[in-house]
């Protein structure tokens, strides 16, 4: 699906990275590997440990052990050669509020050894119009739009995008998706997203990795994840007395079949509901929240 | 490798130092901020009459000199700080660090500001001083170069520190609050805006151990006639005294600023600068 250049390889490779802080561990041996050209997601709720994780990989916090490479490098020894190759948007930035929207662009284009055109990147990202407007009058979708901007002006191989589309409606969520694989289809930027947003971690992903209480319950595609739920499917329908029914199944297939042969006919009210990311999601954090004290979960090392 | 990387943030600070000037020109509060100080300085020259005492030097040429030297002070400790306060609440110092070679050219652009700014403050002062109510400007060749040396030598005393200052304050109001107290009492006590001889001598040799009283003395030096000396604590102006003073401010403000300003670089991240705004938004404030 997703194109690989040929010295595809990873891009992140994480190693039972732990952290802690003042003796409390918030992180419990992460193991992470992202391949090139892949969007990878970031699940978890709040205080999982994803901001902590997300900051090890891009060089601004110190693990307290493990092994991590990023692009090639330790991120703690990460030089400007090493950072031109990696962009940032984060969702808490309101610098250069002065700025003109073109200046800034064009400003931080000059750090980078080769750039991309300023001019046709506000385009891309919709802003052309904003060009020569103050960053502080901008919207709170449009000044993300300029965040992305910045963060892949200096043509980054990975990027970080933290809860991109936080406050954007639903045409704006739908065009950062649009830029999003435009970026990782056509040109292999290989993206790690931190999101809250089950539908927009499906969509954009290749794989998601779910971290839940500083471990990573699960991680592969969204399909894989979504089987991986305990939870069955749902099967609803409506009995010849109009009552609603519903079942839980392994194989609803052939309940929906046995359905239909009892039935000998259409069945009205049918409906399958396979289980989702989502139930995956709140199994995994629910089952966290239930028994924290089940010291060694199955899939804790699920990469 | 080494030098090109050099030359590149050099050169990048330098327009972002352009460009940083440029939006604090066209910012109307700001500029007004600093024109109102000189005319504050007019003002109160123009008020006073009188000489100062044991001399036939105006009053007034002490005080305007007094006030060139506050300019600098307040450019160093009040305004640089608040400015790195604000911009590190804003992110800008993240995204920088985010950059390559993000904070040399930061740490450029910022000291092109205050130099352009403190030159401009203080040549705007003393012109229209001069041109308005009579001030004071250096009569010799000598006299400018004390101007041009104490002037240089003041800046270099109090900017490192209040880049140290800006690394370590909580956020742009707080930051205010707690600089500005400690600055305008420095001013009263110092003999920058009356003679300094008609304050108690404890409270003098307090005075003496921060740099606005050297450059004020200093600077008075540059601009009031040899005749004036009379009025000083030690009867000179003591222009080794005042380099030394500054000298080791100085070289006491880089020493904690290069560590402090590399402390605040390496903790910026995006967590903690949300954590930060939303205690801010918490607090009442709008995010800033």
């Amino acid at each position: 699906m997703t194109p690989r250049s040929p010295d595809a390889g990873d891009v992140v490779r994480a190693r039972a990275v732990t952290m802690s802080y003042g003796g409390v561990d918030v992180l419990h041996g992460i193991d992470l590997d992202i391949r090139r050209g892949e969007v990878f997601a970031l699940l978890g709720p709040n205080g999982a440990g994803k901001t902590t994780t997300v900051e090890i990989l891009e060089g601004f916090r110190r693990r307290s052990a493990g092994e991590v490479q990023v692009l090639g490098a330790d991120p703690e020894h990460g030089d400007d050669a090493w950072r031109a190759r990696i962009g940032l948007v984060l969702q808490s930035w309101r610098d250069h509020r002065r700025w003109q929207v073109g200046e800034l662009l064009t400003h931080f284009a000059s750090y980078y050894p080769d750039p991309r055109d300023p001019a046709a990147l506000l385009s891309l990202v919709g802003l052309a119009e904003q060009a020569g407007q103050q960053v502080e009058r901008l919207s709170g979708g449009q000044r993300r739009r300029l965040d992305v901007a910045l963060g892949i002006v200096g043509r980054p191989e990975l990027l970080f995008l933290d809860e991109p589309t936080t406050g954007f409606d639903p045409q704006a969520r739908y065009d950062f998706h649009t830029l999003v694989e435009r970026l990782a289809g056509e040109e292999g930027v290989t993206v790690l997203l931190t999101t809250h947003d089950l539908a927009e971690a499906e969509r954009l992903a290749d794989r998601i990795a779910m971290l839940v209480g500083g471990r990573i319950r699960a991680c592969g595609t969204p399909a894989e994840l979504a089987r991986r739920a305990a939870a069955r499917a749902e099967v609803r329908w409506t009995a010849d007395d109009g009552t609603a029914r519903h079942e839980r199944t392994a194989d609803p297939s052939r309940l929906v079949w046995e359905l239909h042969r009892q039935a000998e006919g259409p069945i009205p009210g049918l409906e399958v509901r396979r289980p989702t990311l989502e139930d995956t999601y709140l199994h995994m954090v629910r089952r966290e929240a239930d028994g924290a004290e089940s010291a060694v979960p199955e899939e804790a090392t699920a990469v | 490798m080494r030098a090109t990387a050099m030359t590149h943030a050099w050169r990048a600070g330098l327009r972002r130092g352009a460009i940083e000037l440029r939006h604090f020109a066209r910012n109307g509060k700001e500029t007004a901020g600093h024109l109102f100080n000189v005319v504050i300085a007019l003002g109160v020259a123009a008020y006073i009459s009188e000489d100062v005492p044991g001399t036939r030097t105006p009053m007034a040429d002490l005080v305007l000199s007094g006030f060139a030297a506050y300019l600098l002070f307040q450019i160093g400790l009040v305004n640089l700080p608040q400015i790195l306060v604000t911009e590190r609440e804003e992110g800008a110092l993240l995204r920088l660090r985010a950059t390559p070679g993000g904070i040399p050219a930061y740490l450029v652009a910022k000291c092109l500001l205050v130099v352009v700014v403190a030159a401009g403050n203080i040549a705007l002062l003393l012109a229209s001083a001069a041109l308005v109510v009579d001030g004071p400007l250096p009569r010799d060749p000598v006299d400018w170069l004390t101007l041009l040396w104490v002037t240089t030598l003041g800046l270099l005393s109090v900017v490192p520190l209040g880049a140290a200052i800006g690394a370590v304050l909580p956020n742009p109001r707080e930051a205010l609050a707690l600089i500005m107290l400690p600055t305008m009492g420095l001013l009263f006590i110092s003999g920058a805006v009356f003679p300094i001889t008609s304050l108690p001598e404890p409270v003098q040799r307090v005075a003496a151990l921060f740099p606005l009283k050297w450059i004020a003395q200093g600077l008075r030096s540059a601009l009031l006639p040899d005749s004036a000396r009379a009025a000083e604590a030690a009867g000179a102006w003591e222009l080794p005294m005042v380099a030394l003073v500054l000298s080791v401010w100085a070289v006491l403000g880089f020493l904690l600023a290069v560590p402090l300003l590399r402390r605040a670089a390496r903790r910026e991240s995006g967590s903690r600068l949300s954590a930060r705004q939303h205690k801010a938004a918490q607090n009442g404030a709008a995010p800033a």
